[in-house]
């Protein structure tokens, strides 16, 4: 090629260099006078152009850059004598790649491909492409003609892997299919195409049946429906052939040439497992090909699996028997072990169905099958080959054979032999070898549940009265103290116990967390310290008495407790998660988030850790903080999206197949995740909030965005800062898709809910919120299916907010619009009709029709119905009837139907509701230092339905007052202008007063005194004299760190020991209170400023 | 009781309470994926019953001629499940893979100059300091460049200490 002899896409090489250097140095405007100079001398040089594009993208001139591509391309198509090089290719593919056109750079490698079919270079560059918009039917055809012309293996291999991944992608369609077929929801079937265009085999398919379906909308849907599941079905059938194609392609290569990488092994034998051909992949294996596997265990495993899977268990427990002697403490394949010696297939066949995020905590077994007798030689040979393995490993850390045996006790307990008593032997035997270990009550855990509540609380006392006999090593008796604590709280004993019981034992285990402290003293500070985890388990039972007493004090104690232990030693990740999670429950959410950043939480961290703040975050004032939170996230997810092909592409080139398949499915789970797609909801309604104030009126000329989405209406006023805002985003089109598509998206749930605190399972419940009860376990599967709903409807109802916002402006802009010189061509009938189309999806959302919610919301405006009506909704109801006045303004259908003219009827409803729940909200609050409170439906009713009602108003304003270069037409305005304009007046009224109360009781609470907010927060813990009650846990803190005993301590925690004060304390919650509290003045104050500004600009019309 | 198997991106939803850790780095996707699509079998993770995530150990192995070596790039075991010489599990695994598959000539780390407790165990696992590279981790703090000789390297002469320390850009690899 054209880089063969010196040149560069044509160009020769000491030319180019400069360029790639000011690239590669960001020096890009030297870049682009490098490129200037190439030009002149080769203007028409496709390389030339296409180096000249990437320097514009980079820096920001998309639109510049996307047009020279274009050029570049075309001359790169026109031009016959012109070489087809690789390098141009990709440099332009670079751009287009970065412009968002990926189909742009594909068809240049389609171009340049069908005219030089054979070049090995420019396929593999199409091959990328294809990796890049994963059409794997179109990955498969090209690999396919590389295997042929190159013959070599690894191509081969890049087409078994494009047909495997077409696999997973049929199967999604159909069950999507499925589901759609029995709802027969007409507003899904575009997403079918998505779905469906994903495997490209069933596209065209697909389509053709869709557009049967526009062109004949007498064709039922349903119809339409079962037509495209039978096509899926049969492509579903398709998908059994395409494997056994690959298996054909596969053993006709290794007739000829054999197979010299150990994936490519890997791959066949799992086209092998996926076609069910057990004895065929266990033949491969165990030939010359087995040996490409060089570590021995590796192919046991393989060989394992599929015995068990073909039925032959005798030789699988062979097999798992030589794995166990090499690998004696593998749990896992021990269970494989015991599965095939009780002809249990369980471990393997719920490995497809199981969620590989969410594994269950319990081994999966059947009762077993086989006769009596068989039964009881099968477990007296597992047993006697258990035994023998702990007497050949005599290690203290090689658990599993001393929980196998426990195993054994719970398989023959399930089989109706055996007794409890054995199990809790098995258990006592293994507490007094492993008792000490941090892990031991996660082992176990799975057993205890198989024990009545009666044989727990016997192996419990059972375990409590020899616990000190097992051991005289300090840490080991420490550990093992810890382990019992943990299992009372397993086996569910703490709901049982009173209050002064749980008191007795949240000091019990503090005080032992203090005299263990000398045992930490010469460890290094970044080791964790012996005993860490009884402030954890100390903090749960404090607020478990905070929720079953309402003591105020319980809660500051349980804070008090773990500020306590971070003093002593900062890195304890445990605790920060807990304050994360009580700051934020108290109502200081600064704090909280101050402590979830002390975590680092970053990269894929953000995915499954962000749960513990983000939801807190959304309703709260902290807006700065909010956006970065949101912005790091959607930064994170949408680069990945977008580099996640190239590494696809880079698993192909080193031959690791397995990657492949791992990294397609794995984006596409994180492309599902609920919350991502929430965040991506919040992320722009947040930035309306922001810039709710801001209508600032301003002629622009509206944007080719706008015009394609709205050529038919052009209002002639524009609003450039919110406007603008709504314009970057469609004016909200994007996000009603996204709403009519989540009811057919299955979500993915990737949050780590195992580091949640007992009292807050998932971010949606808070016990703590409502009275006691006794819970114990809350089954992952339900709530999965809760949460699914929850979110879907969340996503649905929100992602509709940016247009019916959008819509409103229009619509009150519009309503006056008669009063200004206006020769634009709005279409007000159009607005009306969507806005009115939103209005009854929302009110759906909220479980009500169009008239029952405006019933409603009548209702509880005249007193007819109580303020529980809206439930926990009101912020959505108050913005439904926000949007509902909004829509009354140009469509004057309610006004008719009660009378009233210009809906001022409808205006009182919504400052009338807007200030009935804001001033409730406000009196009902009470002080930080008394008890948990939360200012966020406060914040949400001034940031939300209050915001966007001042929008409409400013909208109103702003086209009845004559703007910059226009004069008032002579003349006065109409009664019914004037009647509305009233109604703004008042409205603006309204809003002003409410947000004066809000803002002089934000003022009272930040003006308290300091000193008095600090001293009420530590009377609560500081009752002396009192046999019950909060306070106790606090003394036994304020006993050690009172007489520190250095030389016992050491240096390291004797400092921290010195540092704590609990006034400290008291203060940093007084003044995170406040800072929450200044935030959300602040938001008030400038809506204020902007309501009193519009009152001015109102006295002047 | 350890199942040590191949390290996979859902893992990487999993790892939470291993990472939270403050001296384990939560690197970048690309990172992550370059690592698995290049050397799958540097990267395995250990699973508990119940199939909790119990620590993981990242690697790759490079280098020419006498300097082809396995390297590690991180490995970290959850707090709860520390002490039971599972870090110890996981280096064997990966000094054997360089070892016998790979046939490198020895095994590198590097760890901070202050990380006492963690130069302390590959002592103990026969790793030596090779070299001190200076202000190696954000320019701020030195890191020791720890090596270990596998059976290729007869002599053991690629972990004869240096003399002088290094700078960070004198190093072969980054």
């Amino acid at each position: 090629m054209a880089s063969k002899f010196g040149l560069a896409g044509g160009i020769p090489e000491r030319r180019v260099r400069p360029i790639w250097d000011a690239i590669d140095s960001r020096q890009f405007k030297t870049a682009l006078k490098h490129c200037a100079t190439v030009l002149t001398k080769f203007p028409n040089s496709p390389y030339a152009l296409a180096l000249k594009a990437l320097v514009l993208e980079r820096m920001g001139k998309s639109e510049e850059a996307l047009a020279i591509c274009l050029n570049s391309k075309e001359l790169l198509y026109k031009n016959d004598a012109l070489l087809m090089d690789d390098l141009t290719l990709s440099t332009l593919q670079i751009v287009f790649q970065r412009l968002d056109h990926l189909d742009l750079a594909t068809s240049c490698y389609e171009h340049a491909c069908g005219k030089f079919p054979n070049n090995m270079e420019l396929m593999m560059g199409l091959f990328n492409c294809y990796v890049r918009e994963y059409s794997f039917v179109k990955q498969q055809q090209t690999s396919i003609k590389m295997y042929k012309l190159a013959g070599e293996e690894r191509f081969l291999l890049w087409a078994v892997c494009s047909i495997q991944l077409q696999d997973p992608f049929i199967i999604d369609a159909l069950v999507w299919v499925a589901q759609n077929l029995w709802s027969g929801n007409p507003r899904y079937y575009l997403l079918m195409v998505v779905a469906a265009q994903q495997s490209n085999l069933v596209a065209a398919a697909l389509h053709n049946v869709l557009v049967s379906h526009l062109e004949y909308p007498c064709l039922l849907f349903s119809t339409c429906m079962e037509r495209l599941f039978c096509l899926i079905v049969f492509c579903g059938n398709g998908g059994e052939k395409l494997l056994l194609l690959a298996e054909g392609l596969i053993k006709k290569h290794v007739a000829s040439h054999s197979l010299h990488e150990p994936e490519a092994l890997i791959v066949y034998l799992s086209i092998l497992e996926q076609q069910a051909k057990y004895s065929d992949a266990l033949e491969i294996l165990s030939g010359k090909l087995g040996s490409l596997l060089m570590i021995d265990v590796d192919k046991l495993r393989i060989q394992g699996r599929l015995l068990a899977r073909s039925g032959d268990y005798t030789t699988g427990a062979n097999i798992y028997q030589k794995i166990l002697e090499q690998c004696p403490d593998d749990w896992e394949c021990f269970l494989h072990y015991i599965g095939c010696l009780l002809e249990d297939d369980s471990s393997w066949s719920n490995e497809a169905n199981s969620d590989p995020i969410h594994p269950p905590k319990f081994v999966e077994c059947k009762v077993s099958h086989l006769a009596d007798e068989l039964f009881d030689s099968r477990i007296s040979t597992a047993s006697a080959f258990m035994q023998k393995l702990q007497e050949d490993t005599n290690n203290d850390f090689i658990r599993c054979p001393h929980l196998a045996m426990v195993e054994i006790e719970r398989r023959k307990h399930l089989r109706g032999k055996g007794s409890d008593d054995d199990i809790v032997e098995g258990l006592m035997q293994y507490f007094s070898k492993f008792g000490h270990l941090g892990c031991f009550s996660a082992d176990v855990e799975m057993f205890l549940q198989v024990l009545t509540p009666h044989k727990k609380s016997e192996f419990m006392q059972k375990l409590m009265e020899t616990c000190n006999s097992f051991t005289e090593v300090p840490t080991k008796a420490l550990g093992q103290s810890i382990t019992i604590f943990k299992l009372q709280e397993l086996v569910g004993k703490v709901h049982n116990l009173s209050v002064v019981e749980l008191e007795r034992s949240a000091m019990q285990m503090v005080e032992s967390f203090c005299k263990a402290l000398p045992l930490s003293r010469d460890l290094d500070p970044q080791e964790s310290m012996h005993g860490e985890e009884l402030l954890s388990l100390a903090c749960n039972l404090l607020v478990q008495l905070f929720w079953r007493t309402r003591h105020f004090g319980y809660f500051v104690e349980v804070i008090m407790l773990l500020e306590f232990g971070l003093m002593i030693r900062r890195y304890v990740w445990q605790y920060k998660i807990l304050l994360v999670h009580l700051y934020s429950h108290l109502g200081a959410t600064s704090l909280a988030f101050e402590w979830y950043k002390s975590l680092d939480v970053k990269n894929i961290l953000m995915e499954t850790a962000a749960n513990h703040i983000l939801p807190q975050m959304l309703v709260s004032p902290l807006w700065a903080d909010l956006n970065n939170l949101l912005r790091d996230y959607l930064r994170f997810m949408d680069d990945h999206f977008r580099e996640s092909a190239d590494l696809t592409f880079l698993a192909y080139r080193h031959r690791n197949y397995s990657k492949v398949i791992e990294f397609v499915q794995f984006k596409e789970r994180l492309q599902r995740s609920n919350q991502y797609l929430l965040a991506k909801v919040e992320a722009p309604i947040l930035q309306l909030k922001q810039n709710a104030d801001n209508l600032e009126e301003e002629e622009v000329v509206s944007s080719a965005l706008q015009e394609a989405y709205f050529s038919v209406w052009s209002i002639t006023t524009r609003y450039i800062f919110f406007q603008g805002i709504l314009e970057s985003m469609s004016c909200g089109i994007h996000f009603v898709e996204l709403s009519n598509e989540i009811g057919s998206k299955t979500l993915t749930f990737n949050e780590d809910l195992n580091t949640r605190p007992w009292w807050t399972p998932t971010s949606e419940k808070n016990y703590l919120l409502g009275p006691f009860e006794g819970i114990s376990y809350c089954p992952q599967e339900k709530l999965r299916k809760e949460r699914e709903e929850s979110v879907r409807r969340v996503v649905e109802k929100r992602s509709l907010l940016p247009r019916m916002i959008y819509l409103s402006i229009q619509s009150g802009s519009a309503s006056l619009k008669e009063n200004v010189e206006y020769n634009g061509s709005v279409s007000v009938p159009k607005i009306s009709s969507e806005l009115k189309f939103f209005l009854e999806r929302y009110a759906n959302v909220l479980g009500s029709s169009f008239s029952d919610a405006i019933e409603v919301i009548m209702g509880v405006y005249n007193g007819s119905k109580s303020s529980e009506a809206f439930g926990s909704d009101e912020i959505n109801w108050i913005n439904f009837a926000v949007f509902l006045n909004a829509w009354n303004l140009i469509s004057h259908e309610l006004s008719q139907s009660d009378g009233q003219q210009c809906g001022r009827g409808v205006w009182h409803v919504v400052d009338t509701l807007l200030n009935k729940y804001i001033l409730e909200k406000t009196k009902s609050m009470e002080s930080i230092t008394h008890s948990p409170r939360s200012i966020t439906a406060l914040v949400q009713l001034i940031t939300e339905p209050l915001a966007w009602h001042g929008l409409v108003i400013q909208s109103c304003v702003r086209s009845s007052i004559p703007s910059g270069k226009k004069k008032k037409k002579g003349g006065s305005a109409d009664h019914s202008t004037s009647l509305l304009l009233d109604a703004v007046r008042n409205s603006t009224e309204a809003l002003c007063s409410v947000v004066e109360e809000v803002a002089k009781w934000l003022k009272e609470q930040i003006g308290r005194v300091e000193d008095e907010n600090i001293e009420s927060i530590l009377s609560s813990i500081r009752k002396e004299g009192q046999d019950e009650g909060p306070g106790k846990v606090f003394q036994v803190i304020e006993r050690v760190t009172s007489s520190i005993n250095e030389a016992e301590f050491g240096d390291r925690i004797s400092q921290g020991l010195k540092s704590w004060n609990a006034v400290d304390v008291a203060r940093k919650i007084v003044n995170g209170d406040s800072s929450a509290l200044s935030e959300f003045l602040q938001i008030c104050e400038l809506k204020l400023k902007s309501f009193k500004a519009l009152k001015q600009q109102l006295a002047q019309v | 009781m350890t199942t040590i198997r191949r390290f996979c991106c859902n893992d990487l939803l999993r790892f939470a309470p291993v990472n939270f850790d403050h001296l384990t780095e939560t690197f970048n996707m690309s990172f992550y994926m370059t690592y698995l699509a290049r050397w799958p079998d540097y990267f395995h993770v250990a699973e508990a019953p119940g199939s909790k995530i119990m620590g993981y150990i990242m690697g790759k192995v490079e280098g020419q001629g006498e300097s082809w070596h396995g390297h590690v790039t991180a490995v970290t075991v959850a707090t709860e499940y520390r002490r039971q010489q599972l870090a110890k599990k996981l280096m064997n695994l990966l000094e054997d893979i360089s070892d016998k598959i790979d046939k490198a000539y020895f095994v590198d780390l590097f760890v901070r100059a202050s990380n006492t407790p963690a130069i302390k165990m590959y002592e103990k696992l026969g790793y030596v300091i090779y070299r001190r590279v200076l202000r190696y981790y954000s320019g701020e703090e030195d890191g020791l460049d720890m090596r270990k000789a596998l059976s290729r390297d007869v002599e053991k002469k690629s972990i004869i200490p240096l003399k002088r320390p290094v700078t960070p850009d004198e190093l072969e690899y980054d």
